[in-house]
C-alpha cells in the first residue's frame, strides 16, 4: 500500500472543487517529451505480510552479534543497553517530528537536545557542545575545518594512529579546501609529544589525535596537546570514545579546545554502520564557529524557562554560503538515544560500564598472551581494545573464528581497515557485554588454533 | 526557581540535571567476572558530573518531554520542503530486525549477505526512479549528498582537464544548503534570478556569459520549483547548461511530486540527491537521521565515493572499494543503512503504481487546498483558472491579512493553539507560508487544516489579540530567540 488515504469518490470530490476533470490536469504543464512514458520498472507491491516474510528472510542471510559472540570493535563497539530506550525512542511524538524551529510546539525535543549537549559536556569536560553531527568521521572532519577557519591557518597534524575512515572522510572534505594534512608518525603505536614538536610550524591550525587510538592504545594527550599550545594559535583536537571518558582522563583534562567523536557506543545499535552520532564539543570562545544545531535556554514571554534554536545565522538556512557547515538535519533521534542512555546509566554507571570494559580487556590480553607465540603489538596502556600479533595467519583464526560462532576481531591489514597494516595484527575489543565464559572460549580457539 | 507555574497548570518539566539523586542508577549492572586491573595514575581520569536517577524517573521524564512536541503522529505537519508524511511502523519494525541492526560494519562479505542485497537493491531501486546510471548510497542526508555529488562533479571536470570549472550556479530561491554545501566544495556561488518562482533563463544565460561558460561547473536547480512549482522550461535550463559544458544538479527534495511520473535523468540532470527522509517515509526524528542517497550520470559514476555495493555473476553481494577515480570517503562505513531498511521497505510497499500514485496525490491534495484558501490567503503564483497550478506545495503571502495589522509569525502561533503545525515561513520568498500537506492526509484532515485557516483569518477580523498575543493555550509562551542568541546559554550549570 501507498499510505494515500484519499478514496476514489473524494478524488472526484476534489477534482470538481479544484474545476478539472482529471488528475493529469495538474502535470499538464510538464513537457510531454521528459514524462514517463511507461511505469517504473521496480516489483509488484508488497502487502505488510509479505513485507514481513521478506525481510525476516533477507534479514536471516546474516549473522552478527545477535547470533555470534562479538570481539570486533574498530570504531563500532557492541555494548548494552537498556530495553526502556528502544521503547522511549520509538514515541511518536520523538520519532516524527522535526527539527524544532517552531520553540512553542517543541519544547520536547528541545529540552532533550539541550540536555544531550550538556551531558556531551560533561563527558568530555568541555564547556559547550553541540546537538550531534552525522558520525565521528564527519565529526573530525568538522572539528578540522572549525580550526581552519579560526586560525586562518592550512595545516592539519593528524595522528597516523586515528581511524583509517575517518582519516579517509577528513581527506576527502579537505581536498577542496586547500587544507594540507601532516600525518604524525607513531612509535610503538603512539604519537609522541616529540613527534608533534617536530612538525610544528607557522601554519598548524589543529593537531588531531584520537585515543584510544585505532590500535587501542591510549595516547598521551597531555603530552601532545602541551606541545600543541606552544603556539597560542593552534588547535589541540581529541578524538574521542564517550564510554572511555568515565574511565579515563577526559581531553578537557587533558588540555584539548575540541572533542570530537563518534557517539555509536552510547545506547545505540551495531546498524552496520549506521546511523551513527557524530560529537563535537568545544571550549565556550568557538561558540559562534560550531556546525549544525545548537539549542539555548531562554525565556518566553511570561517569564518561563523555554528552549529554542540558536544562534541561527551561524547556519546555512540563514547564511547559505558563508555558513559555518552545510549540515541541516543532523541525528536527532540517535542524540536522544545516547542522552538517554547516559541519563539512564548515570555517573556511576558510566563509570562501571567503562571499569568493566577495561578489567575484561586486561583479563582477556592477559590469557591470550599466555599463549605461546602470542604477544601485545604494543607495550603502551590500552582501555577496551588491543591488538596482538598472532603466530599463525590472521586470516585464518577470523575464518575458523567465524565457523565456531565467534566473531574474533579486526584484522588490520583487511582491505576494510585501508591498509592500515602489511603486518598479522588482530585488533580485539572487549565490552561488558562479554563474559568471562566467552573470553576464556575464545582463548581455547585461539589455542587451539595456534598448535 | 525550576517549577514556574505554567499555562494550563503544567508545570514546566525539571532538567534532568535538577532531578540529579547521589547513588540512584536506572539500571544495573552484573557483578565482574574477572581479575581488576588496577588503572594507573597517569591515564585514570577524575569521573564526569552526568546526572542519576531511577529509572521511573527516566520513564517520567522522556514521556513528559515526548508530550511537549508536535508530531506527524499527532499533528498536521505542512510543513513546505519538509514532506511530514505519514511514517509507517513496518519500516520500523523492519530496521529493528536483529538480523540488521546487531550487523558489525567490518563483518566479513560472506556473513551479510542480506544487508548487502538489501543495499543493493535499494540502489537498483533508486537508480530507476532517477533514470540515472548509478546511485551512490554513502551520504547521510540531502546536504550531505550535494556535498557529496558537487564533490564527484569537480572530481570530474579535474579528470578532463577542466578544474577552473568551479563555479556554481542556483536560483535565488535555493535551499540554504545548496551555496553551504558549494563552499565546502572549495565552489562558489553565483545567483541566477527567478521570475514568478521560475528561474529566468535569460539571466542564466547572461550569468554563464558574465562567469564564462568555461568556468560553470553546475546548476543546481529543484524541480518542483522551491516555490512549489514545475517548471516548463526545465529542458531548455538544461540546454542551456549542457551548451556551457556544464552539470545539471538536481536538488530532490521535492521528488515527492515526481515520483513515477518524471525522471530526472529524462529532463536532463546529470546527478542529484535524494532525501530518504522526505520522499520515503523514514522518520525525521526530531532533526535526524536522515539520508541523503545520489544518482549520477554514467560518465560521472567512476568518481562516486567508495564503497560500492555490486552483485556477482554469481548472484552474491559484495562491495567494491576499487574505483581508482572515487572522490574517496565521505562517510565512515556505508551510510545510514538502518535508514535505508526502512527506504527500501518503503518502496517495497508501494511499488511502480503506489509510488506514481504518491505523487497524484500529493500534488492533489496541494491543489485543493490552495483552492480552498485562496481568496482569504494569497498565493503570488496560483491561477487555477488560467492553468497555474501548484505542484505539492504552495506558496501564500497573505498580504490581504498582514495590512490587518498581523505579522506573519503571529499567524504561525495562532496555528499552533489550533494544534496545527506552522508551515514553512519565510523562504523561499519574504513574508510567506509555504504549505505541503503531503499525500498521507485524509481529505477530514485536509478540510479540516482549511477550518482552521479561516478561522485564523476571522479572528484577525474580530478579534484580532488573540491572534497577536498567540499562543494562547500552549504550554509556552512565544520564546525570546533574540535574547537566546544575544547571551547563548547551552548547557546547564548549576
Amino acid at each position: 500500500m501507498d499510505y494515500t488515504q484519499i478514496t476514489d469518490a473524494q478524488h472526484e470530490e476534489m477534482l470538481s472543487i479544484i474545476g478539472i476533470d482529471h488528475v493529469d490536469r495538474l502535470f499538464d504543464v510538464i513537457p510531454e517529451s521528459i514524462r514517463c512514458q511507461e511505469g517504473l520498472d521496480l516489483s509488484p507491491p508488497q502487502s505488510e505480510l509479505e513485507l514481513q516474510r521478506s525481510l525476516t528472510e533477507m534479514a536471516s542471510h546474516n549473522v552478527g552479534a545477535h547470533n555470534m559472540v562479538c570481539f570486533m570493535g574498530c570504531g563500532a563497539y557492541d555494548h548494552f543497553y537498556p530495553a526502556l530506550i528502544d521503547q522511549l525512542i520509538s514515541r511518536g511524538e520523538f520519532l516524527t517530528s522535526y527539527t524544532p524551529y517552531q520553540a512553542e510546539a517543541s519544547q520536547g525535543t528541545l529540552q532533550a537536545f539541550f540536555e544531550f549537549q550538556t551531558q556531551i559536556a560533561q563527558v568530555t569536560g568541555l564547556e559547550i557542545a553541540n546537538s550531534s553531527l552525522y558520525d565521528g568521521a564527519t565529526a573530525v572532519a568538522e572539528a578540522a575545518i572549525l580550526a581552519v577557519n579560526t586560525t586562518r591557518r592550512h595545516t592539519v597534524l593528524v595522528a597516523s594512529t586515528m581511524h583509517p575512515e575517518y582519516l579517509a572522510v577528513l581527506r576527502t572534505c579537505l581536498a577542496d579546501l586547500h587544507v594540507n594534512i601532516t600525518m604524525l608518525t607513531a612509535t610503538n603505536g603512539k604519537v609522541l609529544p616529540e613527534t608533534v614538536r617536530e612538525e610544528m610550524s607557522d601554519d598548524i591550525a589543529a593537531v588531531i589525535v584520537q585515543s584510544p587510538n585505532i590500535w587501542g592504545q591510549i595516547e598521551d594527550w597531555d603530552g601532545c596537546f602541551e606541545v600543541t599550545h606552544e603556539d597560542a594559535k593552534t588547535l589541540a583536537v581529541a578524538v574521542f570514545n564517550p564510554i572511555a571518558c568515565g574511565l579515563l582522563k577526559t581531553p578537557g583534562e587533558c588540555g584539548a579546545d575540541l572533542a570530537a567523536g563518534e557517539g555509536q557506543p552510547l545506547g545505540n545499535a551495531l546498524n552496520f554502520g549506521g546511523p551513527y552520532l557524530g560529537l563535537l564539543a568545544a571550549k565556550e570562545k568557538f561558540v559562534r564557529k560550531m556546525p549544525g544545531r545548537l539549542v539555548g535556554m531562554t525565556k518566553d514571554e511570561d517569564g518561563r524557562r523555554v528552549f529554542c534554536l540558536t544562534l541561527q545565522t551561524r547556519e546555512q538556512h540563514i547564511r547559505g554560503a558563508k555558513a559555518t557547515s552545510n549540515v541541516c538535519t543532523n541525528q536527532g533521534l540517535i542524540a536522544l538515544r545516547a542522552s538517554m542512555f547516559m541519563t539512564t546509566v548515570g555517573r556511576e554507571g558510566l563509570t562501571e560500564v567503562a571499569s568493566h570494559c577495561w578489567h575484561k580487556a586486561h583479563y582477556l590480553a592477559e590469557q591470550i598472551t599466555a599463549i605461546d607465540g602470542w604477544e601485545l603489538t604494543f607495550d603502551g596502556d590500552f582501555f577496551n581494545e588491543f591488538t596482538v600479533n598472532c603466530p599463525v595467519d590472521v586470516t585464518h583464526i577470523v575464518d575458523s573464528g567465524k565457523e565456531r560462532g565467534v566473531l574474533v576481531g579486526v584484522a588490520a591489514n583487511g582491505r576494510r581497515m585501508r591498509k592500515l597494516s602489511e603486518g598479522n595484527e588482530l585488533i580485539i575489543a572487549v565490552t561488558e557485554k562479554r563474559t568471562r565464559h566467552e573470553m576464556d572460549a575464545l582463548v581455547s580457539l585461539l589455542k587451539e588454533l595456534s598448535t | 526557581m525550576t517549577n514556574h507555574p505554567s499555562r494550563g497548570d503544567r508545570p514546566v518539566e525539571p532538567l534532568v540535571f535538577e532531578k540529579h539523586v547521589a547513588g540512584a542508577y536506572g539500571v544495573d549492572f552484573p557483578p565482574l567476572d574477572v581479575p581488576e586491573t588496577p588503572v594507573p595514575h597517569r591515564v585514570a581520569g577524575s569521573g564526569v558530573p552526568l546526572p542519576s536517577i531511577g529509572q521511573h524517573d527516566v520513564m517520567a521524564h522522556y514521556t513528559h518531554l515526548s508530550d511537549r512536541n508536535f508530531s506527524v503522529d499527532g499533528n498536521f505537519y505542512p510543513l513546505g520542503s519538509c514532506t511530514m508524511k505519514h511514517n509507517p511502523r513496518i519500516n520500523e519494525w523492519a530496521a529493528s530486525l536483529p538480523g540488521f541492526s546487531c550487523l558489525h560494519p567490518l563483518q566479513d562479505e560472506d556473513c551479510i549477505q542480506g544487508a548487502l542485497r538489501l543495499l543493493y537493491e535499494t540502489r537498483t531501486m533508486l537508480e530507476e526512479i532517477s533514470g540515472l546510471h548509478e546511485v551512490s548510497l554513502q551520504p547521510a542526508a540531502g546536504a550531505h549528498g550535494e556535498f557529496t555529488a558537487l564533490k564527484v562533479i569537480r572530481a570530474f571536470f579535474t579528470d578532463h582537464g577542466q578544474p577552473q570549472r568551479t563555479v556554481v550556479l542556483a536560483p535565488d530561491t535555493a535551499h540554504g544548503t545548496n551555496p553551504a554545501s558549494c563552499t565546502m566544495c572549495g565552489a562558489s556561488v553565483k545567483q541566477v534570478r527567478t521570475i514568478d518562482g521560475h528561474t529566468d533563463l535569460e539571466h542564466l544565460q547572461e550569468v554563464i556569459a558574465e562567469v564564462g561558460p568555461e568556468n560553470v561547473a553546475a546548476f543546481m536547480i529543484t524541480n518542483p520549483s522551491t516555490a512549489g512549482l514545475f517548471d516548463p522550461s526545465i529542458k531548455e535550463m538544461a540546454e542551456i547548461v549542457h551548451g556551457a559544458g556544464a552539470k545539471v544538479y538536481l536538488d530532490g527534495a521535492n521528488m515527492n511530486a515526481l515520483l513515477g511520473r518524471v525522471k530526472p535523468g529524462d529532463f536532463g540532470a546529470d546527478a542529484m540527491h535524494y532525501n530518504t527522509h522526505k520522499t520515503f517515509s523514514t522518520p525525521h526524528g526530531g532533526g535526524g537521521p536522515g539520508s541523503g542517497p545520489i544518482a549520477v550520470t554514467e560518465e560521472l559514476a567512476p568518481y562516486l565515493p567508495v564503497p560500492q555495493v555490486m552483485m556477482a555473476d554469481d548472484g552474491s553481494f559484495y562491495l567494491d572499494r576499487d574505483r581508482e577515480k572515487s572522490i574517496g570517503k565521505v562517510r565512515s562505513f556505508f551510510g545510514q543503512f538502518g535508514v535505508l531498511v526502512r527506504c527500501w521497505t518503503y518502496i517495497s510497499a508501494c511499488g511502480p503504481e503506489g509510488l506514481r500514485h504518491v505523487a497524484e496525490t500529493a500534488v492533489l491534495n496541494a491543489n485543493y487546498l490552495a483552492v480552498r484558501l485562496q481568496e482569504v490567503y494569497d498565493m503570488p503564483y496560483f491561477a487555477p483558472e488560467k492553468g497555474a497550478f501548484c505542484a505539492h506545495e504552495f506558496v501564500s503571502v497573505p498580504q490581504t491579512l498582514l495590512d490587518k495589522g498581523v505579522t506573519l509569525i503571529d499567524i504561525a502561533k495562532r496555528m499552533i493553539d489550533y494544534g496545527v503545525h506552522p508551515p514553512t515561513m519565510h523562504w523561499p520568498i519574504h513574508d510567506c507560508l509555504m504549505v505541503e500537506p503531503t499525500e498521507t492526509e485524509s481529505k477530514h484532515a485536509l478540510d479540516q487544516f482549511v477550518d482552521v485557516m479561516l478561522q485564523i483569518a476571522n479572528e484577525i477580523d474580530q478579534e484580532i489579540a488573540c491572534v497577536k498575543n498567540a499562543p494562547l493555550v500552549s504550554d509556552i509562551a512565544r520564546a525570546d530567540e533574540v535574547g537566546a542568541a544575544r547571551k547563548p546559554v547551552l548547557v546547564w550549570n548549576d
